[in-house]
């Protein structure tokens, strides 16, 4: 008895010692970090005779390029003078990895100055929301040269609640879906794509039917997962991909309905059922996984994607297959591009107002974008015209991270030998012609239906591959499928999402 | 020897007449067990086989375990990918031995003394490490830990020291020494005048050899396995182990096809990760070391996975 008393209390000594360290220890560190910041900044105001400040920037990518050293090098030589910062620069993989990392160093407060975000890396609008980015809307105003490069409209896309907390890419701002197209196949059947462009998509189906007569190993249609004509149909989607509540994509109401069974995917579906039945779509659609290994295959005519000038070309270079490109749906600009990709200054960095000039040079460089971009000249380049450059080494380069669309504005990139010269000038164009969507700049938020989000989603996965691919009789599945929405809440998740829209609307 | 050794073998005789197990069921367990290794072994062998596969065969008729047409050109790719993979490969092979070695050494120093009546302790040190086992701090505190109070972030060492302690494995061996190391060899060593660690380094380890044999293979196939670690902790892509690069490329790709990264770009980039057949390349290369490290283990492994058992 007295032998657990004594242990029992010397568990308590030890608790509390430990307690006691631990706060000791974190007391300094804290009020530490406090001073370092005040320090710094008002250093800021002093010029050039302090040392450099080291800038730490996150981006989404295959992998760290191995002769990132290298080009980080050359980069510094050039920023010292300009800014007098040193960058190091950080690459991780996509989906989990990037986020996994990203979201933990920012919830652990690390002092890293600039990261990658988006509505798909990193969760701009979630990390936003929980304070964990600077507000930027005071250097905007400060330095206004990024504000003159994007433009108003697309600048207040990415804010929230008025608020900048990301800048995004001067890229493509608007999206359109359409079809690529097996060249070859086109030309040998003489195909008028013309009659085809900005129609509906059943107009497709002679040119399917064609090939599905003459070409027998051939399958008329390349489908995976959510990379399906379904996208043709180009919902305004509220929250993800598959997630039910939509709002049609030509303005012309503000009423959000669950887009899974509204009359235009049946009818979708119905024409998917009837390709598949024709045998247009292969009978194992359903359970396939990734679109650009099938069109590699060369065993597909067509598939339907997010097209933008040039698209054609890229993928012609990318699966070693000839394709032709056919629009289908008209460009519209929404939230899709505006955080599509965006840099954010996380609250921890030690010196917010030098990453953000950082940032503007991105904007505002061409020799520093390029040389991040595409690495060190005839070294990993060389260039062969004005703007136009070719890889030395394409199949072994030590540096070609494809960073160009992540950051800045991506107009002052070079165009490579294999690119249409006029690639520019058409994304320019092409930007123009988008329809401005009414709900630019509406950011759902999900905090009050999470169990309804997860529920939806857990039946939109059971039944959109099916659907999708025309593998199931329309009716009773897509009767069984809005029933089973319903259970799941999918009412008072539609409902939310028009009050929030609602709300967000009357306050503009 | 002949005449201790014959009544011995003629009582398991006689006991195992009694024991046997009917030809019937003598098959089906059989039968279980041979389908329970070819459901383990026949992913291995698919692997195996989708990483000789032709590219272009894999794309046209998908997976085979006799593909029509064989091809090296993935471990070309492996191979001549740069110093990456090996680079990898060192990092996993020095974290995996280095973290053995300290685990063991870790956990049987933590382990012995709880397993000594004398030790007047032994009861709250049980609870210390029973209580890690329930009740942990959480991600971010633990993140925390291993940057800023211990700052090993980005070092070799912060892929070893996490796992360093493990509860679970300290009472495996707290066990195993009970029931292997009798009190009175202890005190008859004592009686001869050896001190505390040299009864531990001389007679009690070397007695122990099966425990610690089963426990340094569990640590062997932690490290080696472990992407989590350079996950949380390494940005550096030079201190990145094999395990954690193959995880970056399938999660990366995973992610690309899966629908919800329809960005413009990511066809495009999908386009540049490696092949079906090289990534299958990789996890063929990548779980060698371990293949071999399995049968060197095997002998004391199962002597090890009876402990706690009452022995005759």
């Amino acid at each position: 008895m007295t032998g657990r008393r004594r242990i029992f209390s010397f568990f308590v000594t030890v608790l509390l010692m430990v307690t006691i360290i631990l706060t000791g220890c974190s007391g300094p560190s804290t009020s530490g970090g406090g001073t370092e910041t005040t320090s710094g900044d008002s250093g800021k105001t002093q010029t050039t005779e302090e040392p450099a400040v080291k800038l730490t920037w996150y981006l989404v990518g295959n992998r760290q390029e191995p002769d990132t050293p290298k080009v980080l090098a050359e980069a510094n030589k050039y920023l010292k003078d300009k800014l007098n910062v040193t960058l190091d620069l950080y690459v991780f993989g996509w989906g989990d990895e990037y986020d996994q990392k990203v979201n933990t160093a920012l919830a652990a407060g690390e002092p890293i100055d600039i990261v990658f975000t988006a509505n798909w890396a990193a969760n701009y609008n979630v990390n936003a929301a929980s304070g964990y980015f600077t507000e930027l809307n005071g250097f905007l105003e400060k330095y206004p040269a990024i504000k003159q490069i994007l433009g108003e409209d697309f600048l207040n896309g990415s804010a929230i609640n008025g608020k900048n907390y990301g800048l995004p890419t001067n890229k493509e701002k608007v999206h359109n879906w359409g079809w690529l197209l097996r060249k070859d196949l086109v030309e040998k059947y003489n195909m008028d794509i013309e009659s085809i462009r900005y129609k509906p998509i059943e107009a497709i189906e002679p040119f399917l039917k064609t090939i599905k007569e003459n070409e027998p190993e051939i399958t008329p249609i390349c489908i995976a997962t959510m990379d399906a004509p379904f996208q043709l149909l180009d919902w305004d989607r509220i929250s993800d991909d598959d997630v039910p509540g939509a709002l049609y994509p030509d303005n012309r109401d503000y009423t959000i309905i669950n887009h899974f069974v509204a009359p235009e995917s049946i009818n979708l579906y119905n024409l998917m059922r009837d390709w598949a039945n024709k045998g247009y779509i292969h009978p194992d659609a359903a359970t396939m996984q990734n679109q650009v290994e099938l069109m590699k295959s060369g065993k597909y005519f067509a598939a339907s994607q997010s097209l933008k000038p040039g698209k054609d070309a890229e993928m012609s270079a990318s699966t070693g297959i000839e394709w032709v490109q056919v629009d289908v749906t008209r460009p519209v600009m929404s939230n899709r591009e505006t955080t599509g990709a965006l840099l954010a200054i996380p609250r921890a960095s030690k010196n917010p107002e030098k990453a953000f000039l950082f940032i503007e040079l991105l904007y505002t460089d061409k020799y520093l974008k390029n040389l991040l971009n595409y690495g060190i000249e005839n070294v990993h380049y060389k260039k062969i015209g004005d703007n136009v450059i070719e890889l030395i080494d394409p199949a072994n380069s030590g540096y070609n991270p494809g960073h160009g669309w992540k950051f800045g504005d991506q107009f002052k990139d070079y165009l490579m030998s294999n690119e249409d010269p006029q690639k520019w000038e058409k994304f320019l164009k092409f930007n123009e012609e988008g329809l401005v969507l009414n709900s630019l700049g509406f950011v759902f938020d999900k905090t009050n239906v999470e169990t309804q989000i997860s529920s939806c989603k857990n039946v939109v996965q059971a039944y959109y591959k099916q659907l999708f691919t025309g593998a199931v009789e329309v009716e009773p599945t897509v009767e069984q499928f809005a029933k089973e929405l319903k259970a799941a809440g999918v009412d008072e998740l539609i409902a939310e999402m028009q009050r929030q829209y609602d709300e967000w609307r009357n306050s503009k | 020897m002949d005449n201790s050794g014959m009544p011995i073998s003629r009582i398991f005789k006689k006991k195992s007449i009694g024991n046997r197990i009917s030809p019937v069921n003598n098959i089906l367990i059989n039968l279980f067990f041979v389908v329970c290794s070819v459901v383990c072994i026949a992913p291995i062998l698919l692997i195996i086989a989708i990483s000789f596969t032709d590219e272009k065969e894999l794309l046209v008729n998908g997976y085979s375990f006799f593909p029509s047409k064989y091809s090296l050109k993935a471990y070309d790719y492996v191979i001549t990918a740069g110093d990456t993979i090996w680079r990898a490969y060192g990092v996993s092979i020095l974290v995996t031995l280095l973290g053995t070695v300290l685990s063991l050494m870790v956990i049987c120093l933590y382990a012995y003394p709880l397993s000594r009546q004398s030790f007047k302790y032994r009861n709250f040190f049980s609870f210390f490490a029973y209580f890690t086992m329930i009740f942990g701090g959480g991600i971010v505190p633990w993140y925390m830990v291993y940057t800023q109070l211990i700052p090993i972030k980005n070092t070799i060492w912060v892929m070893i020291v996490p796992y360093l302690m493990n509860a679970w494995y300290m009472m495996i061996m707290r066990t195993f020494f009970k029931t292997t190391i009798h009190e009175s060899i202890i005190e008859s060593a004592k009686i001869d005048g050896a001190g505390e660690f040299r009864i531990f380094f001389v007679i009690v380890l070397p007695l122990c050899r099966a425990g610690l044999a089963t426990i340094g293979l569990f640590c062997t196939l932690g490290y080696w396995n472990d992407w989590w670690l350079p996950l949380m902790f390494i940005t550096e892509y030079r201190l990145y182990n094999i395990q954690y690069l193959m995880y970056q490329t399938l999660n990366s790709i995973q992610y690309l096809v899966s629908g919800s990264a329809q960005f413009s770009e990511s066809s495009k980039i999908l386009a540049e990760l490696p092949s079906e057949s090289a990534r299958m390349a990789i996890a063929v290369i990548s779980i060698g070391p371990i293949v071999f490290a399995y049968p060197f283990f095997q002998k004391y492994f199962v002597k090890g996975l009876t402990i706690g058992a009452v022995k005759g």
